[in-house]
């Protein structure tokens, strides 16, 4: 059973909708709790605190482990076992660039990428997990670093962003990358406009603590099918370069470079072993809910 | 005759369609951009300049080059061939039409002679089996010699030609000269009109009204010159004022300057008997008009001949403005009443026309059973206020006197039912006194005595209230004027001999209705005497070509004279029959006319004017004229028949092709302009839409 028959397409509320909500807060409480509600089976099972089964003692066992209240009752020695409980760094890393400014109807893939990180933080945080966050355009404009109280500051951070200079991957994330003390996930999400070899050169500089990596790659519905019609002059949001186009003309070209450009970059990042998700804003946020549920599996297999 | 330009230099115009193309080529997208995150991928696509310059709509591009290739050859002036040239016979013998403008504007300067050296030559210029006609034409028409191939009396005919005094009219001449033409058998038609070309001359009908039959060449001699200046005055306005007892008059005059220079201390006069009265200087304006005002004259006992006069300029007709000064006419008026009557019964009628001074009443209230004969000498009109039915002497009298053409009026009350009828059948009284009585409920607005009061707020009848009244038995020879709210008649009128015979259905006073009370009392009963006694005073001045009935004018109260001669401003005299047809004169000079009656060694007058509108000089371009008399049936420019040895630039101005050119790129580029700008509203998704290139 893949991702797509958990969650039927749409059962989650629609992005645009999930923009009018101004506390970040309430706007991930909703999407995550809907999120988990809609979960029939247990194979993405969170991780807590909460108990999880006895078994009995056996020689090397932590002696601190021992359910001391079932010995009361049975004088039989039973170690109570608990779900994983990491602690790990869960860092989210956005990109607030100029070209993230950019949204074709009403929904800016800022907007989008603000929705997603804030339920991916409020998500993470209720896995007990470490929830940390950067912003970068040309340099690092935010860091909140990972903390499990400092939720209510990402939040914050998350809130504040706006897009401004043009972005560079390499020289913020490798910022990133170094303030980074534990393993643990990052998060990227970005427009990744830079060409497949330079995002992986600065996306792999993420992973040099051992860290796992996920890159969600936000584009805006025209970005990809591009359904301009008339003759126009173009303006590049970041450089302010124009040039005048022909849409008709280019259309086709204009998607097939941008299918071998996304194609290239999940070769690329997979080859890399970092998880690649291409998300348009006019998609609901469980693929990126997904991906990151799918990560914590990776991570509970190894307790 | 092949295609030909007039100015070929506009011809390199023709280079300006390559700006449609290239502007397409190397146009920059002046629109708003679109903001795209990033144009990473657009730069990577190596189609920017190729697909631009692609053309998306051919037609567009081609209409915008035809319209700049139009522009271009529209200015060239292209001359075409023309088709109807062949058609036109070029051998054979003329019939022309010589149309000489006598109108007084042809008194400008040297105007009147450039005329008829042109007119000369025209005549000089006709072949052996040509013939003319010669037509002179100011407000009419006179044919001074049908169409004859004698050359010699042709001149001698344009000799005895003079100036007239009449306004300008061109479509009663051109008329007549298309009517001659017609009915030649000639195979050239041409119609030489000399004139000035003012353009008051098209002011009832245009040229645009007016053609020729085809195959006429159409031949302007235009005299008008370059001076243009000219001063006329206008006309008179006369102030009547009573100071001490005695009737004075303030006269004011317009003058008007058209032209561009400043006309200094001009010397305007008053005279009056030929005698200067007053003389005032002013300086007029360019294109100005300025009002003068002498001061009050006393008004000798008869009538006055008096003239306002201006400088002499090129144009010394419209210099002097001639009118007569009269003193008031009075208007006499008897009003009779029955013995023993109310001592208010006439009070009403008697203070109302005592009051005003247009015209002044003189009015005098005698019981009926005193008239004599003698009292309704010089009377105008007579009022029978609540009286009897005149028993038979009095009854003789009056009818007598209306039949001479006096009028009277009878205001019916308690009396005014008894005796026989002889000139009325009053009715019963009619007593509305017990409800809020009767009203006037219809006026016949169009008859003078109520013509006065058909404006807004022009006089509320409807107020006055009408407790008794009468009617008439016998209404069908009577015209009715007015009429109560229950059809009963209020005001009737008959005609009787010269005289008029007018009823009121009422009382003058307040015994049956408070009609007396309401303001329009006054300019009511002012109205009826004054129609009544046939008041309608002379008018100081006329003007020329207006026609005078003169045994009218010259009748006294001696009766009508067997014959009226006329003595002309000119000096001229007419002999006039006094009745028939020919009593009518036409007035042909400006100036003081004078009606003798039989022998008598002095006369009336009678001042007559020029039409001050042929003062304005402005002339209407003659090529126009030319154009549109010679325009075909079906609206095509038939030819450019204005002058067989025309040049080619005089033939290319008669002609409209250039114009038409000029609107058919200006649709063009409208119509494209338009095509295009729908074209560019074919919306993209979501997006401001682009222009549509070609």
């Amino acid at each position: 059973m893949n991702q797509a028959d958990l969650v039927k397409p749409g059962r989650f509320l629609d992005p645009k909708v999930l923009a009018r909500i101004s506390d970040l807060e309430l706007l991930a409480r909703t999407v995550v709790d809907g999120f988990v509600s809609g979960l029939h089976r247990s194979p993405y099972l969170g991780h807590s605190m909460d108990f999880a089964e006895h078994r009995g003692y056996a020689p090397g066992d932590d002696i601190r482990r021992l359910d001391w209240r079932v010995y009361a009752r049975t004088d039989r020695y039973y170690v109570k076992e608990f779900e994983a409980d990491s602690n790990a760094d869960f860092t989210l890393v956005l990109d607030v660039s100029r070209s993230m400014s950019f949204g074709s109807e009403g929904l800016t893939k800022l907007d989008y990428a603000r929705i997603l990180a804030a339920c991916l933080a409020y998500f993470a945080r209720a896995q007990r997990d470490r929830v940390g966050f950067a912003a970068f355009d040309t340099e690092l404009v935010s860091y909140v670093p990972p903390s499990a109280k400092h939720l209510p500051a990402v939040l914050h951070a998350i809130d504040r962003l706006a897009a401004g200079r043009p972005g560079q991957l390499a020289g913020p994330l490798l910022q990133v990358a170094e303030a980074s003390r534990r393993r643990g996930l990052v998060v990227l999400v970005s427009d990744l406009y830079q060409d497949p070899e330079v995002v992986l050169a600065a996306v792999s500089s993420l992973g040099r603590r051992r860290s796992d990596v996920i890159v969600f790659h936000v584009l805006d519905p025209a970005e990809v099918h591009f359904p301009y019609d008339a003759a126009q002059p173009f303006e590049d949001l970041e450089s302010g370069e124009r040039m005048s186009v022909v849409p008709e003309a280019i259309r086709e070209e204009y998607r097939r470079l941008v299918e071998a450009h996304v194609a290239s970059l999940r070769r690329l990042l997979g080859e890399s072993r970092i998880d690649y998700t291409l998300l348009e804003t006019s998609q609901p946020l469980d693929l990126a809910l997904f991906a990151y549920l799918t990560w914590r599996q990776r991570l509970d297999r190894v307790r | 005759m092949g295609l030909a330009f007039l100015t070929p230099a506009f011809l390199l115009g023709l280079f300006a369609v390559a700006v449609p193309v290239l502007v397409h080529l190397v146009q920059r997208q002046r629109r708003d951009a679109v903001p795209f995150p990033s144009l990473m991928f657009l730069q990577r696509i190596p189609i920017r300049e190729t697909r631009r310059r692609r053309v998306r709509h051919p037609l567009l591009l081609a209409a915008r080059c035809l319209g700049v290739l139009l522009l271009a050859v529209a200015f060239a002036r292209p001359l075409l061939p023309d088709a109807t040239r062949v058609a036109t016979p070029l051998a054979g013998a003329r019939e022309v039409v010589l149309l000489l403008d006598r109108s007084y504007s042809m008194g400008h300067g040297d105007r009147w002679p450039r005329a008829l050296m042109a007119a000369r030559q025209v005549i000089d210029g006709l072949g052996e089996e040509d013939h003319a006609s010669l037509l002179a034409f100011g407000g009419t028409v006179e044919e001074v010699v049908a169409s004859t191939s004698d050359r010699a009396r042709l001149r001698g005919a344009l000799e005895a030609v003079r100036l007239g005094a009449g306004p300008t009219r061109y479509a009663p001449a051109l008329k007549a000269a298309q009517e001659r033409l017609q009915a030649t058998p000639r195979p050239r038609h041409e119609v030489v009109l000399v004139s000035d070309f003012q353009k008051v001359g098209w002011q009832d009908e245009g040229p645009e009204d007016l053609r020729l039959p085809e195959a006429t060449t159409f031949n302007p001699v235009d005299v008008a010159g370059s001076d243009f200046d000219n001063t006329a005055v206008a006309g008179v306005v006369l102030g009547r004022e009573y100071a001490s007892g005695r009737e004075r008059i303030t006269v004011s005059a317009r003058l008007v300057h058209k032209g561009r220079a400043l006309r200094r201390d001009l010397a305007v006069s008053l005279e009056m008997d030929g005698r200067a009265v007053e003389t005032r200087t002013l300086t007029l304006e360019p294109n100005a008009s300025a009002t003068v005002a002498f001061g009050p004259v006393a008004l000798p006992p008869a009538t006055t001949r008096a003239s306002v006069r201006a400088a002499v300029d090129a144009l010394p007709q419209d210099d002097a403005f001639h009118f007569l000064i009269a003193p008031g006419r009075e208007v006499s008026v008897l009003v009779l009443e029955a013995g023993g009557a109310r001592p208010q019964a006439s009070l009403f009628v008697r203070r109302a026309l005592e009051i005003g001074d247009r015209p002044r009443f003189r009015v005098e209230v005698k019981p009926l059973g005193a008239l004599r004969a003698e009292d309704l000498a010089s009377r105008a009109a007579v009022v029978l206020n609540d009286t009897a039915l005149p028993p038979a002497t009095a009854g003789h009298l009056l009818r007598s006197f209306v039949e001479r053409g006096g009028g009277l009026l009878a205001a019916l009350g308690d009396r005014g039912g008894a005796g026989a009828g002889a000139f009325w059948s009053p009715s019963a009284p009619i007593d509305r006194g017990e409800g809020s009585g009767g009203t006037l409920a219809f006026l016949d607005y169009t008859h003078p005595v109520f013509e006065a009061f058909k404006g807004p707020r022009g006089g509320d009848f409807t107020s006055a209230r009408f407790l008794r009244y009468r009617g008439l038995k016998d209404e069908s020879s009577w015209r009715i004027l007015a009429r109560f709210d229950d059809g009963t008649v209020a005001l009737a009128e008959q005609p009787l001999g010269r005289g008029r015979l007018m009823v009121w259905t009422a009382t003058l006073d307040t015994l049956w209705s408070d009609l007396p009370l309401k303001p329009v009392f006054l300019p009511f009963v002012h109205q009826l005497m004054k129609h009544v006694a046939a008041y309608a005073p002379p008018p100081p001045w006329r003007e020329v070509g207006q026609v005078l009935d003169v045994a009218e004018e010259a009748s006294s109260g001696d009766g009508p004279a067997a014959e009226v001669r006329v003595v002309m401003p000119s000096g001229r005299t007419l002999r006039v029959p006094a009745s028939g047809e020919g009593r009518f004169l036409t007035l042909e000079e400006a100036g003081f006319f004078e009606l003798r009656r039989g022998a008598e060694p002095t006369g009336r007058p009678v001042a007559v004017n020029v039409d001050v509108r042929e003062s304005d000089l402005s002339v209407l371009n003659h090529e126009e004229v030319a154009a549109a008399l010679t325009r075909g049936p079906e609206g095509r420019e038939r030819r450019a028949t204005v002058d067989r040895d025309a040049t080619p630039e005089e033939s290319q101005s008669r002609q409209a092709w250039s114009w038409r050119l000029l609107v058919l790129a200006l649709a063009l580029l409208t119509t494209e302009a338009w095509v295009a700008n729908r074209l560019s509203r074919v919306g993209s998704v979501g997006q401001p839409n682009e222009g549509a290139a070609p």
